[in-house]
Formats: structure tokens, sequence, C-alpha cells
């Protein structure tokens, strides 16, 4: 994104902000719209079955927290990712849109169809009443179909992302395969994985609402919690065959970083503790799921509430590991994270990124010894600034902590070798090298005397 | 820095996405469904918009009136409306994605731009439109419940309408800004945006259109009510209302409407005129002029007759719709010199980039280099797993030289466990060595015993 302005957010970083609201999404749109949709449709229908009013109105009542969740932060974190994209990595999301207008525009339409059964289903429950049952899980039964469906077109592009595949033609000038980048490899095992770990999600988000919904009334609470949890137990085998399908469609130097995603390279030596982490999340769900179905009335509410913990836990890893071994690149062999594509690096190496930096004032695209500090703060903005924050999240002071100019200088130009493999190279020609190396140098030798200057204070 | 607002003069402008418009090649056919979609979607998002903008503040007002007077029938109204707020709320950001999506395609680097330079304040869009949408549920739901808390429940529903309508600065400062690059400087920002003239002209023009949409829709919401026997004294109310909130923002939108064009950029103006699109201006005042009249001809009739109310609205929707064009001309106007400066500019960077690359890929990489020089089999094997990235034979850099490591006098063995999980203690000076777990193990151990033979 060398030619586009940068904006400065301020301690948070450009990735939490976008991690906050894409983690709220998928919790969102999988627990309430896709996964949700389909356990209140059957929770109805179970009810109508069985002649049980009392599991028909407390339906509507998990159906209200689904609807104001899915409406007032799943839909609108929903174009918030998009919305976050733009404004961190503009090139990426200008080049996923060329490719996949035609999809996300059909996924339009059905959102429609998606939003207007959603209004019918939730706002004709109480007029229709109980005598307008038949007619009313209709409408719910249209807005699971519809939900679904736009799930299955946002995998198709995730799993782009990840695994292109032989998405290009032609390389210049580009031109892409729209068939091919639909069905990438990902797209099937991703697609049925995360529908089977939604609608076991969502039954679990109702068993929790059931618990508080039901507290006077300890008949209902069993069937309910009974009822609820058969659906997470039957939908935990198929969500971990296909995720062991999905597992193995990813590509090999993105397993590799697996780790390291889960933990910073900080911890990757202790890779015990993700699995135990993980490990530990999973056992406590099926810990509460079991004694759920099996003896509802015991379950304390401590345990539904670490069973939702858990799953907030496992979807919060899940989507920051799927991010992370994508890295370095924002598409796949095609797009670094910094918005540079592979195609331009010879270029732009030889010519340097400033020539292009569009937002860059013009007396700081031309290095010199004066301005150089300066300067290297533009390149840091424009190359490094998606990852790194100066001071706060995944600070780049603390990574050039105790390095020399000459040292920084080295680590710079091999950013995207073996020991860093996740991050993409600097690009640029040696002398925006060096001044990249005197402005990260400047702010830890700045911080030194600082901290110098400040222990003579003390004493 | 001088300013080149009235100029067709792009000092700071993107390149291009380097990927075809997503036409399949048919963009004589496509292109222009892209610019019908666009309008026709754009519209029915700011309809809504405008419900939801007027339907808010109205619920807010009628509530309020109910309390002071005591009277059931204001209640009522208020009530009414926040039905429409449910639905222009969700429908109107759905609305909302088309064009986005579509203008995200055809000025890409137009509008990321913009919204870049308007950052992170364009992010209330989403947050502010969030804890917006969550208040007005609470407003809607908690009706009957507050019924004996007024003043708090009137509250809710007024913090609900200042979020709502605190979000039109920004996307008018977004929109505004990306349709004249002719005023982007390095240093643009949204306060310097959001303050302009023209920013604030066409707010003005906005925000009154809503409110004048929004009586458009009370008057109809009040018709169907009478005519169908339902909730007679509320529909008297909507009636009345709807015709006195449509009149007097329109009356006044003539002037601000005149004032907002104005505040264009020169060159857009001018283009604008040559390529015609004065003409929908034309319609869009005559339109709205006629529906004004015969509103006003039934100003004080509170049995305004259904088909006078419906063929107004027709005449408000032709102004509406020739409005819609007139922003998409003035739009085109604008950028039709900027895109033409971007389409060069993209064009000869691609070739550029097309000359280095095809040089570069007849060069040998550094890999191949490293395999076809005379080096040791120990240098090669730390070139390709990335020690260099920190090491050097002879040279301290991130890491100690592996000359300095070597008179540690490690075994081979110690130094593959090393590699897998190093210990930061044994340098305290340096910052700590990430595990290098993608080693191969007979490397690791190749390269263990060259360390170790350097000293
Ligand atoms: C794709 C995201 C990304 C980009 C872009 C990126 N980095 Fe990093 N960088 C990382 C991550 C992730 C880490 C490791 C964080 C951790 O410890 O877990 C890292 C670590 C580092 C380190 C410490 C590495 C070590 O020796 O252990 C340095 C130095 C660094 N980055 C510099 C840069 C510079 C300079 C740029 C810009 C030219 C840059 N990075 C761009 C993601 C990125
Ligand atoms: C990201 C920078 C970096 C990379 C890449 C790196 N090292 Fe290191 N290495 C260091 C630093 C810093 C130290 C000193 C501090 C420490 O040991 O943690 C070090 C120390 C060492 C030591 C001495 C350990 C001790 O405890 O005395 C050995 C041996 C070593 N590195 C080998 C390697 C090998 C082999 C590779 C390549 C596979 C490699 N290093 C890659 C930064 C790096």
């Amino acid at each position: 994104m060398i030619d586009y302005p940068v904006f400065e957010m301020p301690v948070l970083g450009h990735r939490l902000i976008f991690a906050i609201d894409a983690i709220l999404h998928v919790l969102i749109s999988h627990g309430a719209a896709v996964g949700g949709s389909v356990v209140l449709v059957l929770s109805q229908w179970w009810a109508i079955k069985n002649n049980d009013q009392k599991m028909y109105d407390l339906t509507y009542k998990i159906l209200f927290v689904l609807f104001i969740a899915a409406t007032a932060i799943g839909a609108l974190t929903g174009i918030g990712i998009w919305i976050h994209a733009n404004i961190i990595d503009p090139p990426a999301i200008g080049s996923l849109l060329r490719v996949f207008f035609w999809k996300w525009f059909v996924e339009w339409i059905v959102f429609n169809v998606e939003l207007i059964f959603l209004l019918l289903w939730f706002l004709t429950w109480k007029q229709l009443g109980w005598e307008g049952r038949h007619k009313n899980i209709k409408f719910g039964i249209v807005y699971a179909i519809a939900s679904w469906l736009t799930m299955v077109i946002i995998t198709a592009i995730l799993g782009f992302m990840l695994t292109p595949g032989n998405w290009l033609t032609s390389i210049f000038p580009t031109q892409p395969d729209y068939v091919a980048s639909l069905f990438n490899p990902s797209w099937i095992p991703s697609l049925m994985f995360r529908t089977f770990f939604a609608i076991g999600f969502a039954a679990a988000v109702s068993m929790y609402w059931t618990w508080w919904f039901t507290k006077d009334d300890i008949q209902l609470r069993e069937r309910a919690e009974k009822f609820f949890s058969k659906i997470t137990l039957l939908s935990i085998p198929p969500t971990v065959l296909f995720g062991l399908w999905y597992y193995s469609q990813i590509p090999q130097e993105a397993k590799a970083l697996m780790f390291v995603a889960g933990l910073t390279t900080k911890y990757v030596g202790h890779k015990e503790m993700l699995i135990f982490a993980l490990l530990g999340a999973f056992a406590l769900i099926m810990l509460a799921v079991f004694l759920f179905y099996v003896k509802p009335r015991g379950v304390p509410f401590v345990l539904a509430s670490l069973m939702m913990v858990s799953y907030v836990f496992l979807v919060a890893e899940f989507e920051r590991i799927r991010e992370f071994v994508r890295k370095p690149y924002i598409v796949y062999g095609y797009m670094y994270a910094h918005g540079i594509r592979e195609l331009d690096v010879a270029h732009l190496n030889n010519v340097g990124v400033l020539k292009y930096a569009q937002f860059v004032p013009v007396q700081y695209r031309t290095v010199t010894e004066e301005n150089k500090v300066k300067v290297g703060e533009y390149l840091f903005k424009l190359e490094c600034r998606v990852c790194h924050s100066v001071n706060g999240i995944n600070a780049i002071t603390k990574k050039v902590k105790g390095l020399d100019e000459t040292a920084i200088y080295y680590r710079i130009g091999t950013l995207n070798s073996p020991a860093t493999p996740f991050m993409p190279p600097f690009v640029g020609t040696d002398e925006e090298r060096k001044a990249l190396a005197a402005y990260l140098a400047s702010l830890v030798q700045d911080k030194n005397t600082q901290v110098a200057k400040d222990n003579k204070g003390g004493q | 820095m001088a300013s080149n607002f009235n100029n067709p003069v792009f000092p700071s402008l993107p390149n291009d996405i380097p990927l075809p418009l997503p036409t399949g090649g048919m963009d004589v056919l496509l292109v222009p469904v892209f610019h019908i979609l666009l309008v026709v979607s754009f519209l029915v998002h700011i309809v809504f918009i405008n419900v939801l903008l007027g339907s808010s503040v109205l619920s807010v007002i009628n509530n309020w009136i109910g309390h002071l007077r005591g009277d059931k029938n204001y209640d009522r109204v208020a009530y009414l409306l926040t039905t429409p707020v449910t639905i222009s709320e969700n429908m109107g950001a759905l609305w909302g994605v088309a064009p986005l999506l579509i203008v995200s395609v055809m000025y890409t680097a137009f509008f990321y731009s913009a919204s870049v330079m308007n950052s992170p304040q364009w992010l209330h869009i989403i947050w502010g439109n969030v804890v917006a949408f969550l208040t007005s549920y609470l407003y809607k739901f908690s009706w009957h419940k507050l019924e004996n808390s007024k003043a708090l429940h009137i509250t809710i529903g007024a913090i609900a309408a200042i979020l709502f309508l605190s979000l039109p600065p920004v996307f008018m400062s977004t929109v505004q800004l990306y349709i004249t690059p002719s005023s982007w400087a390095p240093n643009t920002h949204f306060w310097d945006v959001v303050t302009r003239p023209d920013v604030i002209f066409r707010l003005a023009h906005f925000y009154l259109g809503a409110f004048a949409v929004n009586g458009m829709f009370m008057l109809l919401y009040g018709v169907y009510k009478r005519d169908k026997g339902q909730d007679l004294e509320a529909a008297k109310i909507l009636i009345r209302q709807g015709k006195a909130w449509f009149v007097v923002p329109t009356v006044l939108n003539l002037f601000v409407g005149t004032l907002a064009f104005f505040q264009f950029p020169n060159y857009g103006i001018e283009a604008f005129y040559s390529n015609g699109f004065v003409i929908f201006i034309i319609i869009s005042v005559f339109s709205v002029l006629v529906a004004l009249g015969m509103l006003i001809k039934e100003f004080l009739n509170d049995s305004i007759p259904t088909k006078v109310v419906y063929i107004s609205a027709l005449f408000l929707l032709v102004t509406l719709g020739s409005m819609g064009i007139t922003r998409h001309g003035m739009r085109i106007s604008l950028l039709e010199p900027a895109i033409a400066q971007m389409q060069k500019q993209t064009q000869e960077y691609i070739t550029a980039v097309q000359k280095d690359y095809e040089e570069a890929k007849s060069k040998p990489s550094v890999v191949d280099v490293a395999e076809a020089s005379h080096l040791s089999e120990g240098e090669k094997l730390i070139a390709k797993n990335g020690c260099t990235a920190c090491h050097s034979k002879e040279q301290k850099l991130v890491g100690p030289s592996f000359k300095e490591i070597s008179i540690r006098g490690y075994t081979a063995e110690k130094i593959v466990s090393l590699i897998y999980n190093p210990e930061p203690s044994n340098w305290p000076e340096y910052s700590p060595m990430p595990p290098m777990a993608n080693v191969p193990k007979e490397e690791a151990m190749k390269i263990a015993q060259w360390i170790s033979n350097l000293k």
C-alpha cells in the first residue's frame, strides 16, 4: 500500500482493531445467524411436534437474543470487516473485490432474503401466536437456508485467500480465472467444518440462555437442555472429520507456522502450552455438554459460563491461527501483507518505494543524510505498520531493542527468511533500507538515553 | 500547500488495482449496468436512511409531547414510528452494502484513499452504528416496561436518535473527499474535511432532505392507517405532522441545495454542465414544486384525499430519482480527469514492473548463487536456514558471530539443542534468539559441526 495514505491507530495497532471486529463477527454469524437459525428452527419444530407451548415460548426468548445480536452486531461487524480492510490494506481488499465482485453481489442478494425473513420470523412470531405456528416456522426455514448460503460464498473467499490454487491465467496483464478462484481447494472442507461447528456452538449458546430463562421452570429446563445438548453432541463428530480434511488442504509452509501463530515466537518453544489450552477448552465444553445431556438439573451456572468462555477462546484462537498462517501473504503467493505484490518486488527494489509514495510529502521522497530518520519513519508506516505498532501491540521497539544501526540494517535485509517466514521482505533500495534502519535505531537509542537520563534524575 | 481544489490537478493519486474490472471483458455491456445499479441501490439506501433518521427523531418528539400533555394518541404515534425505525435501520444498512461494493470496484483507489484519510474516525460508521442500533432496540423493547419512567425512556430514545444523526457527517466527509481528489494532500485529515464548506452545505441539504422524505413517509403511513380504519387519532397526527415535515424542509432545501451545488470544484461544475446533467436538476426542481403545491393546497385539510397523497409521493419519487442521477453526474464530472491520470500512471507502472520482473527472472536467485559458489557446506546451510539473518561468520550482527560462539566450546549435540531451544541467559547482552524449529535434524547437526570447527 505504498501509494495509499496511512492512518494512525494509536496503541491498539491495526491488527487488533481488525481482530476485534472480525472475531465478534464470527462469533455472532456462527453462533446466531448460521447455527442459531438451524438450532432455533429445530427447537420450534420440536415444540410444535410435541405440542409443547412452553418450549415454543422459550424458543422465542432465545430468538429475541439472536435477533438483537445478529442485526445490531453481526450484520454491522460484517460490513465492518470490509471497512476495516479498506483502511488497513486497501490494495488487498481492492484486489479481492475485482476477483469476487459477482460472488459478493450474489451474497448481497441472499442477504436480502436472509434479513427479510429474519424480520418476518421475529416480528410476526407474537402476532401469529401459537395458532399461526405452522406459518411462522416457514419464515424461519427460509432464514436458515439463506444464512447458510451466505456462508457458502464467504468461505469461498476466505479459502481463496489462503489457498488460491491456480487462479491467474496470465500475470502480465494479470488476468484471474474466476471459476478456479471459486473452486479453491479448501472451500468445501472449510464450509462443512464451519457449518457443523456453528450448529454445535449455537446449540451451546441456546443451552446457556435456556439456563437463564428457565429459572422458575425446572421441568422445561430439563427438556430444553437435553434437546440442545443432543444437537451439540451430534455436531461434534462431523466437525472433527471436516476439520481434519480442511487441515489437510492447508499449504505446508502455513502449517509450519501454526504454533508461532497460536503462541507468538516468545513461547513457540512451549508447544505443549497451546495444545493443553486447546484440549482443555475442548474438554471443558465436552464436560458441560455431556452433563447438560445426562443431568440437566445438576449443571451449575459457572460451568455453563465456562463452556461459553471456552467456545469464545476456541473461535478466537482458530481465527487468529487462520489469519496468521497466511502470513507473509494477504493473498497467498500473490500479494504480501503490506500490499506489495510479489511481481512488484524486483522493480521496487530497483527504483525504490518512495518514488510511488503519493502520500509522503515530496521532500521526504528522496533520502538524504539529514532527513533519513524521518524518511525511515514513513517507510515504517508504509511497510511495517500493518503488523507492528511503535510502542503498543507487537511493538517494533521491543523487536529491535539492544541492536545497533548496522545490526538492524542486516536484520531488515532478511525479514522473510526461515527465522521469521511470516514477515514479508523489506522492499526498496539499499538507501531506503538504511533510512529505515536509522529510524528504528533512533527509536531505541532515544529510549536508551531517556532511560539513562531518568536513572540519573532518580539518583 | 497551495490548494488545487478548483482545478483538475491531482498531486497525490495512487495507482489503480492492476486487475481488470469484473466484467469478463464485456465492459461495454456491464459498465453501464454498474452505473445503474449504483444509482438505484444508493437511492433505496438513502430513502431507508431518511426514514430512519426522521422517524427516530419524531418518535422521541411525539413521546415527549404525549408525556407533557398526557395525551395517549401522541404516545401511540411515537410507538408506531419505532417499527419503521427497526425496519429501516436494518434495510438501510443492508442497502448501503450494494453501493459500497460497486463504488469499491469502480472507484477503488479514490474511495479507499478517502477512507484512510478520514480514519480512524471513519470507523464510527461501524461502532457508532452498533451502539445506535442497540440503544434504539432498548428504546423500542422497553416501551411497556418503562411506561412509568418516561424521562428515562425519552432520554434513551434521544441518545439513539443523536447517535444515528452523528453518522452522516462521517459519511459525507468521506463521500465528498473521494470525489474531490484535487483537494488531497499528504496531511489531509477528517477534521479538515468535515469542516469544509462543501461538506457542510451538502450535509445541511441531506438532513433537510431526510426530514422531508420522512414527512412524506409519515403522511403515507397516516393515510394508510386512516383508510384501514385503525388508530384514527394517531393517523390524524401522522397526517398533520407529515405534511408540515415535508413542506418546510423542502422549501428550505430549494435554497440550501442551490448553495451546496456551487460549493463543488469549478472544473466539476463546468464538466457537469457540458455533460448535460443539468437537465436532471431541472426535472428535480420542477417535480418537487408540483408535490409542494399539491400538499400546500391541502395543508389544513385533515381529510386530504388519498389520491392526492399518492400522486405527490410519486412526484417526490421522480425528484429523488433525478437527484440521484444529478449526484452521480457530479461524481462522473469530477472524477473523469482524475481517472484518466490514474489509468495513465498505472499503465506506466505496470510496464516498468514487467520489464524488471522479466529481467530479474532471467538472473539466478540468491540461493542459486549460494549453491553455485564455492562456499563450504556449512555456509550454504546457514544461508538456507536463515541463520544469516542474524549471524555472520566473523561479525557481530543481531546475534554473536559464529566464531565467537565456537569459542564457548560447545559439543555439536549441545549446539543442535541450542538451535531448537536457545538459552538467552548465555548471552545477556543480546536480545533472545527465536527457536529455529524449521531446521531439519541432519542439517542442524552439520551446521553445529561447522560451528564447532570454526575456532
Ligand atoms: C505480516 C506482518 C508483518 C509485517 C508486514 C512485518 N512484520 Fe516484523 N514481525 C511480525 C511478527 C508476527 C513478528 C514476531 C512476533 C512475535 O514475537 O511473535 C515480527 C518480528 C519482527 C522482528 C523481530 C524478529 C526476530 O529477530 O525475532 C523484527 C526486527 C521485525 N519484525 C521488523 C519488521 C520490519 C522492519 C518490518 C517492515 C519492513 C516488519 N517487521 C514487517 C510480523 C510482521
Ligand atoms: C532472529 C535472529 C537470529 C536468527 C535467525 C538466528 N539466531 Fe542464533 N542467536 C541469535 C541471538 C540474538 C543469539 C544470542 C542470544 C541467545 O542465545 O538467545 C543467538 C545465539 C546463537 C547461538 C549460541 C547459543 C548459546 O546459548 O550460546 C547459536 C549456536 C546460534 N545462535 C545458532 C544459530 C543458528 C544455527 C541459526 C540458524 C538456524 C540461528 N542461530 C539463527 C539470533 C538469531
